[in-house]
């Protein structure tokens, strides 16, 4: 029996203001803080002036600390991680790799083939230099090993016109790039049809990025008055139309 | 012992009932069965106290022994007897009214009495039973004391049952148990609950054979037991008996039951000592199936208690009909008209069919009967206890006028006073409204009367039907589930920390249930390997272990951890996350899910036990509250399963619509939805036995299809796959999907013709012998054959039975079109809950456990991308067709839509048949279309909006069109075009840290 009467949520507002066509190339370009970003349909963000790729939520060794804690996850996970992030570094050559916190998933994470796989991958990357803002999994998790030569900062990290963090926040100063929350929406359509997607959100003054990792959950995000979605699916960034 | 108990009986005024003398004789002769009764009918005492008298007399035949010859009796001896007698309730909420009854003749036992001679002496000298419940409610202190020394008897749920198994002492305390009574066994057959039942059964009944070869009352000889095969012929002639050789059994559509393992399952029946088990049931179609399911074997004895009482069925009829509102509404139009029933009998129960629902049926009696306030109550099984408890003392003592609420009253004791029972909306299924109305007219004369109140037009329909099923006998049946592997999983781990197991042995022992009695060798090894290593492959799962064989070959569970986290755990019963709703200082309420409560902003309100609450905040688990006033509430929705249409009742709906459409409107009910069905047959036309309605309909949407099978909801949903995926094959599409019990629609954005290939993807399955394709699904079910699917078989295998390869081929393609769908997925939810996937947490923790956190839908796809054979996505499946989409009942209705006609209506606006289907919002959806194409689609059409044009929902264009019917509610009506028809997560700010 549905309820009508059940938790009414306002409608997106009905009469949005125009903007400009959706953009549907797989990689979706913006000016945030007065440069161009690319958008990637891989969940990262590139920052080809800086040649800086940007990573959120990496979550490494999810599974890896759900099987150490008795939970039956199969393997796989880690590799297929750690295997996305090379393309990406083999396809851009990026100069720096920031990774926006929860790089490391748990204590637990650190099993001894989950360091392996890392310090294996580590080694096809000598030359990319590697930082880490510090997020809330990497303050029980630990920090990388120093093995992994992977610098680690507390947020906010100031780089050019950015303030880097892991939680969303606006900075006096700064642009902030963040990540934390994993944000996903939900685009519907004509015949009832619908899909939940990761995105990227840009508010003014910050922007958010989806996490990069695999086995990863979401936290729901809506259109809102100032705020651009731009979700990720079918091997395409794509931009939604701002409301209001 | 028989004569001490005759005479409680007597002085109490009663009079042994046949059934329930049978019962007492069948237990003095060592065997088990089942005993068929309605509530208030006795039964408690038919099988309590042949059990006192078959296993009572033990103590006190030692102590007369001990007397005669002059031998103090050891301390032992002064105590209690051990655990003898296991009660098994389906709710908790029941234990503490079953323990208060089986107390009663205790206390007489153990009294004294007066002779006739002035005399004053035991009544049952050296008689020593104790009784005691255990449940998820009870008290800490009572559970130390028990977990000492066990009562005599002890009242139990199959929870509590399945954590005592885990203890590692478990053995030790339950091996004495020489009987188990199983209550409302009706409530536990078809579900998960029953099959941890059968297990644990299978677990005592081994404990049993083992250890005490000795007969079990040794006031029954040798000679009493032998002839019991031979008089269980002879006797029987009120009592029906079973056929030994089950030759009477039903044959089930789809499912094959499964044969008692060899002989053992005889030789274990009428062996000496043997555990007894009895169950006890309401009204089933299949009684005898019931009854092999609880015992393992077809070797007992099924009693019939007293003859029902009269019964009478009648329906709340509105005024007008055509003023009547048509779908997902709540009926409350039958106000005025249900406050006036109420009035006129003494004491009401008002049944709805979810608590959100009798949330706002008991706001709204309130809200027109102010004066009611504190006579009429709520009880759903979300309110705390405290307060499910001072409403079920209110009812037993006569003090409430009505009470508002859902299955949580439709087991347990007894409520004298209640004389009307009122439904709100479908009863669903023969078997439950019989249930239903037995809780009312339990005093001497009168009858049990349920009074339906239709939710919509359709539903008065459904009176007439159920009260011809009913005359004609046709009740539904319930089945076990077929080897759940979670549940298998769970048991494992749970036999592993109760003492350990020896594979081969356990295997025996689990297949001496009905539920897995054809399990495979496969699929037991996979089960082993899962709870040791997580999967078939080591190297899958790496450091993973939770159970493993140690040197000797036992089976244990080496990590203390993991075993608190099981224990805590136990269950088959899959709730989300819930929040305790608490005053701001003051009392508990009850629970509300977490994922409502997350919706929620502090200031908002919502409609919780029957009072308008504020959310103050949110804090450790709990959502603090004050009352509120004035303010437009929420409802909290609890995600309960939505009941289907059983097929019973669903062919007795179709045969009152044909009866109608041949002009026969010779019921009140049918009488008053005239006016409708005649416009359904003025626009469209009517469905009967030998006619499938199609009708069509093209909106801004998009192209519809409704099909009306009256199948149920589930069996509609797996139709409505099936019917989609033969489409898509033709070119990629995205379908929305809608069901009800009565029909579905499918919803494209690009135009389907369907007039065209309706008839070639129903023919597609069932050529002219469909029919035959019953059982054989496992002959080709490696047979692919849709279109652009086909593998070129061997030449032998075209020539296999027809009929089998049809058969595999529905099956192929119902899970085909399952892959393109989310329900796998959903289904999975449970299973990976059931098995120790997903971590529930401690009750009344409050710490969350966020780290060992993540959604089923996460593992689903986890799975499916690195270990694509793991069983449980196979369960998963399984269960989806055997369960969600009764693939039996589906190949049932395919046979049945070869033998229709396609009747195909092209509709210019939607009939009464198809609006409800049309504002239905929970969907279902099916895709086999490239991602991108419709994320381009969506967003070409939020471009559109975005650049002027006015998008407008569904609910007011189809408004637009309607001719029919809303008069009445018009407020009403607006609202819902107002909102929004899909549920949106309000939109949040980005938090701030």
């Amino acid at each position: 029996m549905s309820l009508p009467l059940s938790s009414a949520s306002p409608p997106l507002s009905p009469l949005p203001a125009p903007v400009k066509a959706a953009v549907a190339a797989s990689v979706c370009k913006v000016q945030w803080a007065g440069v161009e970003l690319h958008l990637l349909p891989e969940r990262a963000l590139w920052w080809p002036q800086g040649r800086t790729l940007f990573i959120a939520d990496l979550h490494m060794g999810k599974a890896a600390s759900y099987r150490a804690l008795g939970q039956p996850v199969p393997g796989g996970t880690t590799q297929e991680n750690l295997d996305r992030l090379s393309a990406l570094i083999g396809k851009h050559s990026p100069q720096q790799v920031i990774f926006l916190g929860d790089f490391l998933h748990a204590a637990a994470a650190r099993t001894a083939s989950v360091m392996a796989a890392l310090a294996q991958w580590r080694e096809q990357h000598v030359s990319v230099a590697m930082t880490l803002v510090r997020g809330n999994h990497d303050s029980r998790a630990g920090d990388p090993p120093a093995s992994l030569r992977i610098g680690v900062v507390e947020e906010p990290y100031l780089q050019g016109p950015f303030a880097l963090c892991h939680h969303p926040q606006l900075h006096a100063k700064h642009f902030v790039l963040a990540g934390h929350v994993h944000p996903v929406c939900r685009l519907s359509g004509r015949g009832r049809d619908s899909l939940r997607m990761p995105c990227f959100v840009a508010e003014a003054g910050q922007a958010v990025l989806p996490a990069f990792g695999e086995f990863t959950g979401g936290w729901m995000v809506g259109a809102e008055v100032g705020r651009r979605l731009y979700p990720v699916g079918g091997g395409v960034v794509w931009c939604l139309p701002g409301v209001g | 012992m028989k004569r001490e108990l005759q005479d409680w009986f007597t002085q109490r005024g009663w009079k042994p009932f046949k059934f329930q003398k049978e019962v007492w004789s069948a237990i003095a002769r060592g065997e088990s069965g089942l005993l068929h009764a309605t509530t208030g009918a006795g039964k408690t005492y038919a099988v309590w106290l042949g059990a006192l008298m078959a296993f009572g007399a033990v103590a006190q035949v030692k102590r007369a022994r001990a007397a005669t010859k002059n031998i103090a009796l050891d301390a032992r001896e002064k105590t209690a007897p051990p655990l003898t007698v296991l009660w098994i309730t389906p709710m908790r909420a029941l234990a503490a009214d079953t323990l208060r009854a089986l107390q009663q003749p205790l206390d007489y036992l153990k009294g004294e009495v007066i002779d006739d001679d002035g005399v004053i002496h035991p009544v049952a000298p050296g008689f020593t039973w104790t009784a005691g419940a255990r449940s998820g409610d009870t008290a800490t202190s009572e559970r130390s004391a028990q977990n000492k020394r066990l009562p005599t008897v002890l009242v139990t749920t199959p929870e509590s049952l399945s954590v005592m198994l885990s203890r590692a002492d478990a053995r030790e305390v339950l091996g004495s148990v020489k009987m188990v009574v199983v209550d409302e066994w009706h409530e536990l057959l078809g579900n998960k609950r029953g099959v941890q039942v059968q297990l644990a059964l299978a677990r005592l009944r081994a404990w049993r054979n083992e250890s005490d070869p000795q007969p079990a009352c040794p006031a029954l000889s040798a000679r009493d037991l032998r002839p019991a095969q031979a008089e269980r012929k002879g006797v029987g002639s009120a009592g029906a008996r079973i056929n030994p050789a089950g030759a009477a059994e039903p044959a089930l559509p789809g499912r094959r039951r499964s044969a008692p393992s060899g002989g053992s399952a005889v030789r274990e029946a009428t062996s000496v000592g043997a555990l007894s088990i009895w169950g006890m049931s309401a009204t089933l179609g299949n009684l005898d199936e019931a009854m092999h399911t609880l015992l393992g074997h077809n070797n007992g004895t099924l009693v019939r208690g007293a003859v029902p009482k009269k019964l009478i069925i009648d329906t709340l009829l509105p005024p007008r009909a055509e003023r009547f509102p048509w779908g997902g509404h709540l009926g409350l139009t039958m106000l005025p008209q249900v406050i006036e029933e109420i009035d006129k009998s003494s004491t009401t129960l008002v049944f709805t069919n979810t608590r959100s629902q009798a949330e706002i049926w008991y706001q709204a009696l309130i809200a027109a009967r102010p004066d009611w306030a504190g006579v009429v109550a709520l009880h759903h099984g979300s309110l705390d206890r405290a307060v499910r408890e001072w409403v079920e003392a209110g009812l037993k003592s006569g003090e409430l006028k009505a009470v508002v609420c859902t299955s949580s009253l439709d087991l347990g004791v007894d409520f004298l006073p209640v004389e009307r029972v009122l439904q709100i909306g479908s009863p669903k299924g023969v078997a439950r409204l019989l249930q239903r109305a037995g809780r009312s007219g339990h005093a001497p004369g009168r009858p049990s009367r349920i009074t339906l109140v239709p939710t919509h037009s359709l539903e008065m329909v459904e009176g007439a039907a159920a009260r011809v099923a009913i005359a004609e006998g046709h009740i539904e049946a319930r089945t076990s589930p077929q080897q759940p592997l979670d549940v298998l999983v769970q048991h494992l781990v749970t036999v592993a920390l109760g003492g350990g197991f020896v594979a081969d042995d356990l295997l025996r022992e689990v297949r001496s249930t009905a539920a897995y009695a054809g399990m495979s060798d496969a699929s037991w090894e996979w089960a082993l390997n899962f709870v040791r290593q997580g999967g078939a492959s080591l190297a899958a799962y790496p450091d993973y272990q939770r159970a493993v064989p140690d040197d000797d070959g036992v089976w244990r569970v080496p990590d203390a951890r993991l075993a608190r986290r099981h224990r805590m755990n136990i269950g088959t019963i899959v709730s989300d996350a819930s929040m305790a709703v608490q005053y701001m200082g003051g009392s508990k309420i009850g629970t509300v899910e977490e994922s409502f409560a997350a919706r929620m902003k502090p200031g908002d309100c919502f409609l919780f036990g029957g009072r308008l609450l504020e959310l103050v905040r949110i804090h450790e688990m709990t959502a603090w509250v004050r009352r509120a006033s004035g303010k437009r509430p929420a409802v909290p929705r609890w995600n309960g399963g939505r009941m289907p249409l059983s097929t019973t009742l669903a062919d007795a709906v179709v045969q009152q619509l044909a009866h109608a459409g041949e002009g026969n409107y010779d019921t009140p009910e049918l009488q008053c939805v005239r006016p409708l069905l005649e416009l359904q047959q003025q626009w469209s036309a009517l469905p009967t036995p030998q006619t499938l309605l199609a009708e069509v309909l093209k909106t801004r949407e998009g192209s519809h299809l409704f099909l009306y099978p009256f199948a149920g909801r589930h069996v509609h949903l797996g139709l409505a796959s099936l019917i989609a995926w033969r489409v898509a094959q033709h070119a990629p599409r995205t379908f929305s999907i809608a069901v009800n019990d009565y029909g579905f629609e499918l919803l494209s954005v690009t135009e389907v013709d369907w007039p065209a290939l309706l008839p070639e993807v129903l023919a597609a399955g069932i050529q002219p012998h469909g029919k035959q394709e019953t059982s054989s699904a496992q002959a080709g079910a490696v047979e692919p054959a849709s279109p652009g699917h086909r593998r070129s078989g061997p030449p032998g295998g075209q020539r296999t039975t027809r009929s089998g390869e049809r058969g595999g081929n529905l099956l192929h393609e119902v899970l085909a079109s399952l892959n393109a769908s989310e329900l796998a997925q959903r289904r999975f939810r449970e299973i990976a809950r059931v098995s120790g996937l997903i971590f529930q947490g401690y009750p009344g923790e409050k710490r969350s456990s966020k780290q060992l956190q993540a959604s089923s839908s996460l593992f689903y796809e986890v799975f499916r991308k690195y270990d694509p054979a793991n069983q449980l996505l196979l369960q998963a499946e399984q269960e989806l067709l055997a369960q969600e989409l009764e693939i039996g009942r589906l190949r049932a209705s395919l046979a049945r839509i070869a033998t229709q006609q396609l009747v195909v209506k092209t509709l210019a606006r939607p009939t009464p048949f198809s609006f409800p289907l049309m504002v239905e919002r929970f969907r279902e959806k099916l895709s086999n279309e490239s991602v991108a194409d419709r994320i381009a689609r969506m967003v070409e059409q939020l471009e559109k909006a975005a650049g002027g044009s006015v998008l407008v929902g569904d609910a007011a264009q189809v408004k637009g069109t309607l001719a029919f019917g809303q008069e009445g509610a018009s407020d009403r009506a607006d609202a819902a075009i107002k909102r929004p028809r899909r549920e949106r997560k309000p939109s949040r700010p980005l938090p701030l840290l």
